[in-house]
């Protein structure tokens, strides 16, 4: 199994390789008033606007420093009513993909943010699994990927 | 009710009262006298009444003795005029009857005259005559019984008419008696209502005067009484207001005029107790001042005239303080200076003393002057010798300067030199930091081509297992092209900051440079004006051995001076024990002067 591996703080998480659409670099964004702090702004994808999220503030850290390898990696997401759209994730340290043996995964046994997966012990330090169809809370979800636009 | 009238109300009034009697008088007057014409009137009218009775007896008469004459004579002519008599007769009782008109018994009378008239002539009369013509031409009486009837009758008649007619005319006597009476008594009473209607307007007339004069002139002397008053000072005097006309007006007037002389007059004593209070404050300090107490402080001010005239003499009196002031302490000063004076000048004495005794010792040290002014020649000669010596050492110094300037020189174009090749490389380094940005822009961008390439090769399964190997190959590649580049831009760095380091050695070399230069140019620029004073310094030398010679004939000079200067001295303390002289004077009249200035007390 591959995993897209990117850093929330000095940890390491993985995105499974198959919900990824793409990885851009960090572009400038159109910010959104009134939504909450870690929607990091809208992205012009090829004009198709795609909302971003910042990962860090979503993991209730300090806004994502805008280094060299600060990346959006847009994925697909399955909104409310089943269908398929795209979300922008702002990620720092994206290091690239691995392979992880699927054996090597485990439950993490603790309950943390909703969105945090299984966890493999890979060379010395934890990956974690980031699920992203728990990513957004409900009103986060209701106000970017509204149903009246299905 | 009087007082409530005008003047000219009151004249009108009391003069038309008397207008108004006079008026009075007159008519009842007048009308008497109407009364008395009028009986006037009816006096005349019984007067005629009478004359027509007398007239109507007369014919009566006329005609009997007509008839007589003509019975007697039997002329014709005799009885020719009784007709016309008996007409006129005829006519004055008609007349009579006429005025009597208002009188019905004197009317009857008259009335019965008439018909006795006619019967007399026709029974009396007429047959008389009658039967003297039945005579004629018979003389003698005619016979008796015809006659004696005739006659008797006519008698009888007249005596009946003369009867009537003195009834007549005593009716009217009696009327005309009446009527003087009445007269007489309307006269009287006309006299006596003049004398009694005359001295009623008088005593009217009085009357009204005196009243007028009581209204007009009590006020008035009121008035004259208030006004003498006024006049005599007593200003709380008031006429009295006792009417309502213009004397009344005029008192009160007056009496507002006397308030207002009352009010100003007060108002002025007031101003004149305050103007007095004023002048004798002013004159206490004003004579206290003139004891010499001046501390005394003028306390009046004001806009007024005594207010300026004190604040003039309460400045005048600063002024005077502060001048008073001014002349102790110039006194004291005067005095302290004096002494002063005293002191010097008795210094100067003793210095004077002095000087004397210090001129004779100059004249013994000018003589070891020219002595030792020899021995100076001889040193000066040597000296000479020296400055020679230093001139020419100094040219070959200032020689070798000039040289060592034009090395420093070149070294300091060289220094530029180097200076611009350092920023050539500067820039060079610059340029190759630019393109490292460039290269490590596309590293990154094959970086994330690598990872779109990597998850579309995991998209594609089985059949993106090939491509997915030289994605991570690119991305090696890329991860290296990152680090090489990483390696050039320090390397870059360091060579740059070396360069800036040469750069500031070079440009503090090159400054240093400059200031040697500087400092050799000084070096030499002193030296060369050491060079000029050194020759300069011969000629001097020569100045100064013709000074020293001249000294020595200055010396003797000096002692020839200093003999004179000798007696000077003497001279200039004799003048100064005469200045003590002075001194001691001024010293007194300073004395003086503080003594007198002290009797003013200035303290407040």
């Amino acid at each position: 199994m591959k995993v897209l591996v990117f850093h929330i703080g000095a940890e390491r998480y993985g995105l499974r390789l198959a919900g990824v659409h793409q990885v851009l670099p960090a572009a400038a964004l159109k910010e959104l008033p009134l939504t909450p702090p870690y929607v990091a702004g809208l992205l012009d994808l090829h004009g198709t606007p795609v909302p971003v999220i910042d990962l860090t503030q979503l993991a209730g850290m300090a806004p994502s420093a805008l280094r060299f390898d600060t990346r959006i990696v847009v994925a697909d997401y399955v909104a409310a009513d089943g269908s398929l759209r795209l979300l922008g994730l702002l990620a720092e340290r994206v290091q690239g993909v691995q392979a992880v043996e699927p054996d090597l995964f485990s439950d993490g046994g603790v309950r943390g943010a909703p969105f945090l997966g299984r966890v493999a012990a890979d060379g010395g330090s934890m990956l974690q699994l980031v699920e992203i169809e728990h990513l957004l809370p409900a009103d986060a979800r209701a106000l970017l990927f509204p149903e009246a636009y299905a | 009710m009087l007082n409530d009238l005008s003047i000219k109300n009151k004249l009108t009034l009391g003069l038309g009262a008397i207008v108004a009697i006079m008026l009075f008088l007159l008519a009842l007057a007048y009308n008497n006298s109407q009364k008395l014409a009028a009986a006037n009137e009816w006096d005349r009218r019984t007067l005629k009444v009478l004359l027509e009775s007398d007239h109507i007896a007369t014919s009566v008469l006329q005609i009997q003795s007509a008839t007589r004459g003509y019975i007697l004579t039997g002329n014709k002519a005799l009885v020719d005029p009784i007709d016309a008599e008996f007409d006129e007769a005829k006519g004055h009782l008609a007349r009579a009857t006429a005025l009597v008109a208002d009188n019905p018994v004197q009317q009857e009378r008259l009335k019965q005259l008439g018909p006795m008239l006619e019967v007399w002539m026709s029974r009396a009369i007429l047959p008389q005559i009658e039967l003297r013509r039945s005579r004629v031409g018979v003389t003698g009486p005619a016979p008796h019984e015809s006659t004696e009837a005739a006659v008797l009758m006519g008698a009888r008649t007249v005596a009946a008419l003369r009867k009537q007619i003195n009834e007549i005319a005593a009716e009217e006597n009696r009327l005309m008696t009446l009527r003087s009476q009445e007269s007489a008594a309307l006269q009287q009473n006309m006299s006596l209502l003049l004398t009694v209607g005359g001295g009623a307007t008088i005593v009217l007339a009085v009357l009204i005067a005196w009243l007028l004069i009581l209204a007009l002139l009590a006020p008035l002397r009121s008035l004259n009484r208030t006004l003498g008053r006024i006049a005599a000072g007593d200003q709380s005097a008031r006429a009295a207001i006792g009417s309502n006309d213009e004397l009344g007006k005029v008192a009160v007037e007056l009496n507002r005029m006397a308030q207002a002389i009352q009010d100003s007059q007060a108002k002025e004593q007031a101003a004149t107790a305050d103007l007095r209070a004023k002048v004798d404050a002013l004159l206490a300090v004003v004579s206290r001042a003139a004891a010499g107490d001046l501390s005394a402080r003028v306390v009046i001010t004001g806009d007024d005239a005594i207010g300026q005239l004190g604040q003039g003499l309460a400045s005048m009196f600063d002024n005077l303080r502060s001048h008073l002031n001014n002349v102790q302490k110039a006194g004291i000063q005067v005095t302290t200076s004096a002494t002063e004076i005293a002191a010097s000048s008795r210094q100067q004495e003793a210095t004077g003393i002095e000087q004397a005794q210090t001129s004779v010792e100059i004249l013994s040290t000018t003589r070891e002057i020219s002595a030792n002014t020899t021995q100076l020649l001889r040193t000066m000669e040597q000296a000479t010798a020296v400055a020679d010596f230093t001139t020419s050492a100094t040219a070959e110094a200032q020689g070798d300067l000039k040289r060592m300037d034009a090395t420093m020189q070149h070294m300091v174009t060289a220094t530029d030199s180097i200076n611009a090749k350092l920023a050539a490389l500067s820039e060079k380094a610059s340029n190759i930091n630019s393109v490292l940005v460039t290269i490590t822009k596309v590293a990154d961008q094959t970086n994330i081509l690598s990872l779109n390439a990597a998850i579309e090769a995991e998209k594609a399964g089985d059949a993106g297992r090939g491509f997915s190997v030289v994605a991570t190959e690119i991305r090696r590649l890329a991860d290296q092209t990152s680090v090489s580049t990483w390696d050039i831009e320090q390397m870059v760095k360091e060579m740059q900051s070396a360069v800036s380091a040469s750069v500031m050695g070079m440009d503090k070399f090159s400054e240093e440079i400059r200031r040697s230069v500087g400092e050799v140019r000084q070096v030499a620029e002193q030296l060369s004006s050491v060079m000029d004073q050194v020759q300069k310094l011969a000629p001097q030398f020569d100045l100064v051995l013709e000074g020293m010679q001249s000294q020595a004939v200055g010396a003797s000079q000096i002692s020839e001076t200093m003999l004179q200067l000798s007696d000077a001295s003497q001279q200039t303390v004799e003048s100064l024990k005469a200045t003590s002289e002075a001194v001691r004077e001024l010293q007194y009249a300073a004395g003086d002067l503080q003594s007198s200035v002290a009797t003013f007390s200035v303290s407040s």
